[in-house]
């Protein structure tokens, strides 16, 4: 079982090759830190379009699994949730009635004073495949990419508000910063109020918005809404509702978290909205 | 053969770290790339955990969509090698001494990722220092136990990896 020498020769050259394979991995650093936006490497892109098919497959095995074992648990909940549920549905109804006749009212008078309808987005659905592989980031992973029209920093929402927006795109996956990320900043105001400031993500469960000034007056559990001022989330999306509300000590605003109303760690099904930076519009009725 | 094998594993070990935190949760805190890199350096040459902890931690960086590409790469990929001069001149093949060396190697990949991401300026999210004392700590905990079965279930691939340290053994003692 002796080493040849040639294989001698190479493990005494050993080092000098992890200096050349780190030296060029610091490059690699340097490189993409200084082009935060840059996007994926070609590499990465190839890679992931390999992985991603396959990682689907075993989410939706695995979720199989999982689903039956909560499934189970959760039916023993279910005649319980099912009756205030019933309550929820009757009340919603009601609400929504009124609503209904509001917006009636709202086109009408739209339409005698000229002011042109909201835009209606495009969208399509996506699968979350993959979600938290490192603990550093909050990232997540989706089943629809180029192929499917989705680009660079297009947001992703659900039915209840947005999740995050597309930082990799690759043929048929793309990957998605959430907005609980905390290099993720959204354009948002408080929605009674018009107060604008930006909202970033705190690596857990809550964000935070800045830059509301400490004199004006924010109440908890205040809707939050994006202002477009990003270029990035439409204006008018939900985003959240503020959780506690307190003044900076260190610095003239006030700190205020907010609790996303998206489910955005365990989404699992998400839309993402077909719409680039020139045909976002901002909200011009804003306080900052 | 072995080296396929080797790439075949830590594919799939790519593939499981992209598909399990979502579903179990406690897999946030165990970096199967490391583990494998680890594996394989214990077991083999400088120059095999090297490469192994090249293209496990360039993977990683791949799939966890990071800003930053080479951090854990560097990481992975000096850990890999250090591991594999250790176990030329150290005797590791002991069950407790490996787990030992899971730990140190789990909480220097940690401290690499995030002094990197640091001096990158990167924003990443430390909080207090006893939060991100508590994160490293679970990380720590994590990959080791983790290490416990994955090892086994890993010998029973690599049965010649066992082979291959015995002769480290007696090339250290007798050569």
């Amino acid at each position: 079982m002796s080493s040849t020498p040639a294989k001698e020769k190479l493990r005494d050259r050993s080092h000098w090759l992890l200096a050349i394979l780190l030296l060029l991995q610091l490059l690699a650093m340097s490189i993409t830190a200084r082009r935060p936006d840059g996007g994926q490497s070609v590499v990465g892109n190839w890679v992931m379009t390999i992985f991603a098919p396959i990682a689907k497959v075993g989410d939706a095995a695995l979720s199989k699994v999982t689903g039956s074992i909560t499934g189970w648990s959760e039916m023993r909940r279910a005649a319980s949730e099912n009756v205030s549920l019933r309550e929820q549905v009757e009340q919603l109804t009601v609400e929504l009635n009124e609503k209904r006749e509001k917006a009636a009212q709202f086109d009408t008078l739209r339409t005698q004073l000229g002011i042109p309808a909201a835009t209606a987005y495009q969208r399509i659905a996506a699968n979350v495949i993959s979600r938290d592989t490192s603990l550093w980031f909050k990232r997540l992973t989706i089943d629809r990419g180029a192929l499917d029209g989705v680009k660079k920093n297009m947001p992703i929402v659900t039915a209840t508000g947005i999740v995050g927006r597309v930082i990799n795109v690759g043929a048929n996956f793309a990957q998605v910063q959430l907005i609980t990320d905390s290099s993720a900043g959204v354009g948002v105001m408080i929605q009674s109020s018009r107060l604008a400031g930006e909202l970033k993500g705190m690596n857990n469960t809550r964000c935070e918005i800045k830059y509301i000034p400490a004199n004006e007056e924010v109440g908890e559990g205040e809707m939050v809404v994006t202002t477009g001022l990003d270029r990035i989330y439409p204006k008018g999306l939900v985003v959240g509702v503020t959780e506690k509300v307190e003044n900076d000590p260190a610095a003239p605003w006030k700190r205020i978290a907010v609790k996303p109303t998206a489910q955005v760690e365990r989404v699992e099904n998400v839309f993402v909205l077909l719409i680039e930076a020139k045909d976002i519009t901002v909200e011009t009725n804003i306080k900052q | 053969m072995q080296k396929v094998k080797t790439v075949i594993v830590i594919v799939i070990f790519l593939l499981l770290q992209m598909i399990l935190p979502k579903h179990l949760g406690i897999f946030r805190y165990i970096e199967l790339p490391l583990l494998g890199t680890i594996f394989f350096s214990l077991m083999r040459s400088p120059l095999q955990g090297m490469w192994t902890g090249l293209a496990a931690g360039l993977g990683k960086d791949i799939i966890s969509g990071a800003d930053v590409y080479g951090v854990n790469g560097f990481s992975k990929t000096l850990i890999g090698y250090c591991i594999g001069r250790a176990s030329l001149n150290f005797p590791l093949e002991n069950p407790l001494a490996r787990l030992g060396i899971v730990a140190l190697a789990s909480f220097a990949d940690t401290i690499m990722v995030v002094g990197f991401n640091i001096v990158l300026q990167q924003p990443i999210p430390l909080g207090a220092w006893y939060d991100f004392g508590r994160v490293v700590g679970f990380k720590v905990i994590g990959d080791t136990l983790a290490a416990v079965l994955l090892f086994i279930v890993l010998n029973r691939i690599f049965p010649d990896q066992k082979e291959s340290g015995r002769m480290t053994v007696k090339k250290r003692y007798y050569a």
